[in-house]
């Protein structure tokens, strides 16, 4: 029975596919998830609390961990035996990674069920009770069940041992490879790049009306963001590098005010240490949003 | 604003006052003229961008690269000439990749439809397409970037358990870590270059998680740009930004880099030393950043106009108020 893959070498997280070890271990993940479950439902909500608590510090404390813990260098998988403690902890954490990882995978997934559930139960009841705009909602869900058809048809088309290499080539595709190409190439993707370069409308109109030079800082801003916007136009680039500096030679010391070395020096010596100044506040915030989340000193909410 | 009619409006209120219709009107007719005819823009490509290049032709001929895609169809006018400029050169290197994506799972998709048209592209010159299984490998879409990039970080056949694919001569699924693409690569440091083809902040989620432990280079869209330059040329070693990134790429892909490199320390004759990469001339170098590119200058003139236009109005307006 190979239902599930042979990853060597062994390490705790995993065993032989098949093997009676891998089976009671699965037994015993599925029990204690279930009774994992049995016990956050059933338990008096200002016990709910602590419960997610002690979960979110535990998960936290596994990169904490990987991150603090002393790693093993040069470590030969399956063969190297950890030689104390401190190096047995190092190698448990390192085989744990793409557990973990997994683990996070699938909670992360579980959010499209969701999303799925949501858009069925808002749009289902709007088409059912006939509310305000009801068509839309059918459109909405006709194109989800649509499109989940033609993406499984093209997935399972291209599952065939035999046809699949031929399907690379588009003189080779079934209807359903079509219809997969037409809703998601044709029709998705499009509608997504045109939602996109919507944006271009609201930039001109708010810089049309917005960006005066009332200040000093204003007029700054405004000589900044030309002569950056300039560098991105590589006619006014070559005219303006012609005309300070016409021998394009590098040595010279006009070639210091050519658009290219002026639009450098702006990203390099102010765009720069700005961004990473704010980028700097931005990581203590997080920091401490995130110590916050951690130890769940976060109060707001949750109180029955 | 001035609520006045606009008969009544003095020069510097109407200045200051034009119709959103005329103002989008303009912005439609400016970016899709230049569509309908190849207009040739000079062009400098910028050290980034060479950097980039000379990263990518750097890679021996045969070896296997990972990309992370994270991009799609609303981004598709800088990330997929990016992604397809890639492409091009990798194919044209007889580079094999493997390509995942960790921050939108429509990115898969996308990136197989996008290596199907250079392929297509490939097929009506008369070159050999790339197969799959044989030259890349879709690794498929891995839905938490910080996880995931900690994981393929820790170990890349372990971040991808269970991934099959059918081989090109067909036959059952098989471990996509057997194919000629992957065999043999189990570390980040196996592959000579990363690559992060990105819309969104994967881009410093990878240079968080992978920085120091394979040469990284990255394809990112103009917004994400001013962000990602902080970590260039040390964790990110060649950096294409947004369409002039792109069109930086084609035109490099045409005519390579023969530049003197102010960087180096002058020889004898007080000449800087040479920077020499080849390109490809006379192939198909061409693509999405040349055809969008006169789009984006005309976009930037308009709005350049539309400030000063606003700017000089609102001077005028002024002088007028104060007579």
């Amino acid at each position: 029975m190979n239902f599930f893959l042979d990853i060597p070498p062994a390490t705790f997280w995993n065993n032989p596919s098949g093997s009676n070890a891998l089976m009671i271990r699965l037994a015993l993940a599925l029990l204690i998830g279930i009774a994992a479950i049995f016990v956050l439902l059933k338990a008096p909500t200002n016990y709910r609390r602590p419960i997610v608590g002690v979960v979110t510090f535990l998960s936290g404390a596994f990169y904490v961990m990987l991150y603090l813990w002393p790693v093993a260098i040069s470590r030969n998988k399956g063969i190297d035996a950890p030689r104390n403690p401190v190096e047995g902890v190092a190698f448990w954490l390192d085989d744990a990674v793409p557990v973990v990882a997994n683990f996070t995978s699938i909670v992360t997934a579980f959010l499209l069920g969701l999303g799925v559930y949501s858009l069925l139960r808002v749009h289902g009841r709007k088409v059912m009770r006939k509310e305000t705009d009801w068509v839309f909602s059918v459109v909405l869900l006709s194109s989800m069940v649509l499109m989940v058809f033609a993406g499984y048809g093209d997935w399972y088309s291209r599952l065939d041992p035999i046809k699949a290499p031929a399907l690379e080539l588009r003189e080779n595709w079934g209807p359903i490879n079509y219809l997969r190409d037409v809703l998601f190439e044709g029709m998705l993707q499009q509608m997504d790049a045109a939602m996109f370069s919507l944006i271009a409308f609201y930039i001109l109109s708010a810089a049309y009306r917005a960006f005066r030079v009332r200040t000093i800082e204003a007029t700054i801003l405004l000589a900044a963001a030309f002569i950056v916007m300039f560098s991105f136009m590589g006619s006014v680039e070559a005219a303006w590098g012609h005309m300070v500096n016409p021998s394009g030679n590098i040595d010279n010391f006009s070639n210091n005010f050519t658009l290219t070395e002026v639009a450098k020096w702006i990203r390099g010596s102010i765009q720069k240490p700005a961004i990473r100044g704010i980028d700097f506040g931005v990581g203590i915030g997080a920091l401490a949003m995130g110590l916050r989340l951690w130890l769940s000193l976060d109060r707001t909410g949750g109180k029955s | 604003m001035s609520t006045k009619p606009r008969s009544e409006m003095s020069l510097g209120e109407k200045m200051q006052s034009v119709p959103k219709p005329i103002l989008y009107l303009v912005l439609v007719l400016l970016t899709s003229l230049p569509l309908f005819k190849e207009l040739n823009v000079p062009n400098k490509p910028n050290e980034a961008s060479e950097d980039f290049y000379a990263t990518v032709m750097a890679v021996p001929e045969g070896s296997t690269i990972l990309i992370q895609s994270d991009w799609t169809g609303s981004t598709r006018g800088e990330s997929g000439g990016e992604f397809e400029s890639l492409m091009r050169i990798l194919m044209r290197r007889k580079i094999k990749f493997a390509v995942y994506a960790a921050g939108d799972p429509q990115a898969p998709q996308v990136v197989k439809d996008s290596i199907s048209r250079v392929n297509d592209e490939r097929k009506l010159s008369g070159q050999p397409g790339y197969k799959q299984w044989d030259d890349w490998i879709s690794l498929g879409n891995l839905p938490n970037a910080e996880a995931a990039n900690q994981a393929i970080a820790n170990n890349v056949q372990t971040a991808f358990p269970g991934r099959k694919a059918i081989p090109s001569t067909g036959g059952s699924p098989q471990d996509v870590f057997d194919s000629p693409v992957l065999k043999g690569h189990t570390k980040l440091s196996d592959f000579p270059l990363l690559v992060v083809v990105t819309a969104s902040n994967t881009a410093t989620i990878a240079i968080e998680r992978y920085a120091g432990k394979v040469k990284m280079a990255q394809m990112v869209t103009g917004v994400m740009g001013p962000e990602t330059l902080n970590y260039y040329p040390k964790q990110v070693v060649g950096l294409v930004v947004g369409l002039k990134g792109v069109y930086d790429i084609e035109t490099l892909m045409e005519g390579g880099i023969n530049t003197a490199d102010p960087h180096t320390i002058k020889d004898d004759n007080g000449k800087f030393q040479g920077k020499s990469v080849e390109g490809f001339p006379g192939e198909l170098n061409k693509g999405k950043a040349t055809r969008y590119y006169p789009t984006l200058h005309f976009a930037f003139a308009l709005l350049i106009i539309a400030v000063l236009i606003g700017n000089i109005g609102m001077f005028l307006a002024k002088k007028e108020a104060g007579k």
